[in-house]
C-alpha cells in the first residue's frame, strides 16, 4: 500500500482545497499540498516530486485545462495521473479534458465516495 | 405646371372667398374662409410641430435614462460588487468555521471508539480469564481481575460524556453556521433587483436610440471554463450528473 503518494490540490476556494485535503486525508492519503491556480502550480509540480495532480477548472490565472495541457507538454510530467474535479459540466468540455489528457473527470459537488472510485481507478488495485 | 400655378389654384378660391367676406361684411363667412386657409396649411405647418414636439419627448425620456444609467454605473454597481465580494466572504467564513468543527470533531469520535475498543478487549478478556473459576480463591482471583476492568470504565465513562458533549456543541455551531444562506440569499436577491433595474434602463435606451440590439455571443473561451451549471441560465448540452460524465468518458474509451 503506498499511501504516502504524494498529491497536489488546485483549486482557488481554500474551502474546497481544505474539502478535497480532508477526504483525501480519510482515504488514507496525509500527503497533500495545495495551489490556488495553474500558475502557482505548474513550478511546484515542476520541483516537487508529486505523484497525483487534482485540479479544478474555473480558475484566475492559469485554468486546470491549460495546467494540464502544460503538464501533458512537459516530458518529466507527461505520465503524471490527473484528475479533474470541476463544477464545468459542458458536454463538449468533458470531451476537451479527456483529449487533454485526463485520467478522470469528476464534477461538482461530488460526493467522498465518487473521489475514493475515481482515484482508486486511476491508481490501480493496492494503491 | 408650375409649384406656384398649384398654390394659386388651390388658394384662389379661398381668397376670394375672403374678399367676398371683407366686402359684405360678414363675420362668419370671414372666420370661416380664415379657417378654411389654415386649415389648408396645417399639414405642413402642424406636422413639423408634432415632429419636433416627438423629438423633444424623446430627448427628455433619453436624459432621464440615460441619468439612470450614469447612476446605476456610478453607484449602484460598485456596491453591487461590493456586496457580492461580501458574500463571498461570508460563504468562505462560514466553510471555513463548520470545517474546524468538523475537524475537531472526527478525532473526538475516533478516540471515544478506541476507547470503547478498548474496554470491549478488557471485558472480553475478563469473561475468558473468569469462565469455570471455582472456589474460593477461584472467586478471590476473578474480583482482582475485575478491578482493571472497572477502572477502566470509570475512566471512559466521564471522558465519553466530554466528548460527547463537545461533538453536540460543535453540531450546533455547524447549524449556526449555515445561517450564511440567508443572509447571502437575501444580498444576492438585492443584486438580481438592480441588475433587473439595468436592464430596463439598457432596453429603453436601445429602444429610444432605435437600435434593435442582437443578443451578443459572449466571447467565451472554453478554456476558461463556464462556471457552475446554472439551470435556465447555461446553455448547450450538459451533464446531468458524475453518471453521465462516466457513460460520456467511457464511450471516448476512457
Amino acid at each position: 500500500m503506498s499511501k504516502d503518494l504524494k498529491f497536489l490540490v488546485v483549486d482557488d476556494f481554500s474551502t474546497m482545497r481544505r474539502i478535497i485535503k480532508n477526504l483525501l486525508h480519510d482515504l488514507g492519503y496525509p500527503n497533500v499540498e495545495e495551489a490556488d491556480d495553474g500558475k502557482t502550480a505548474l513550478p511546484m509540480l515542476q520541483a516537487g516530486s508529486f505523484d497525483f495532480l487534482i485540479t479544478d477548472w474555473n480558475m484566475p490565472g492559469m485554468p486546470g485545462l491549460d495546467l494540464i495541457k502544460a503538464v501533458r507538454a512537459d516530458g518529466k510530467l507527461a505520465k503524471m495521473p490527473v484528475l479533474m474535479l470541476t463544477a464545468e459540466a459542458k458536454r463538449e468540455q468533458i470531451i476537451e479534458a479527456a483529449q487533454a489528457g485526463v485520467n478522470g473527470y469528476v464534477i461538482k459537488p461530488f460526493t467522498a465516495e465518487t473521489l475514493k472510485e475515481k482515484l482508486d481507478k486511476i491508481l490501480g488495485p493496492g494503491k | 405646371m408650375s409649384n406656384f400655378a398649384i398654390l394659386k389654384l388651390e388658394y384662389s378660391a379661398c381668397v376670394e372667398a375672403l374678399n367676398e367676406a371683407l366686402r359684405t361684411e360678414d363675420e362668419k363667412a370671414f372666420f370661416a374662409a380664415v379657417d378654411h386657409i389654415v386649415h389648408m396649411r396645417e399639414p405642413g405647418m402642424f406636422g413639423e410641430l408634432r415632429k419636433l414636439t416627438g423629438d423633444l419627448q424623446k430627448a427628455l425620456e433619453r436624459f432621464s435614462v440615460e441619468s439612470k444609467l450614469a447612476d446605476l454605473a456610478e453607484n449602484e454597481i460598485p456596491d453591487a460588487r461590493a456586496r457580492l465580494n461580501h458574500v463571498i466572504s461570508m460563504t468562505d467564513e462560514a466553510a471555513h468555521q463548520t470545517l474546524d468543527l468538523v475537524e475537531q470533531s472526527g478525532p473526538l469520535a475516533e478516540r471515544t471508539a478506541k476507547a470503547a475498543g478498548t474496554l470491549i478487549d478488557m471485558v472480553n478478556a475478563y469473561r475468558a480469564q473468569t469462565t469455570g473459576v471455582q472456589g474460593f480463591e477461584g472467586v478471590a482471583r476473578s474480583i482482582d481481575a475485575y478491578v482493571p476492568v472497572v477502572r477502566a470504565v470509570e475512566a471512559f465513562l466521564p471522558a465519553v460524556r466530554a466528548d460527547s458533549e463537545t461533538i453536540r456543541r460543535n453540531l450546533s455551531d455547524v447549524l449556526l453556521a449555515q445561517g450564511y444562506q440567508d443572509l447571502t440569499g437575501q444580498i444576492i436577491r438585492s443584486v438580481m433587483k438592480l441588475v433587473e433595474e439595468l436592464e430596463t434602463a439598457l432596453s429603453d435606451l436601445s429602444r429610444l436610440s432605435g437600435d434593435v440590439v442582437e443578443h451578443a455571443t459572449m466571447g467565451e473561451s472554453s478554456s476558461r471554463g463556464h462556471g457552475p451549471v446554472v439551470p435556465g441560465v447555461t446553455k448547450g448540452e450538459v451533464a446531468s450528473g458524475q453518471t453521465d460524465v462516466d457513460a460520456l468518458l467511457s464511450g471516448l474509451g476512457m
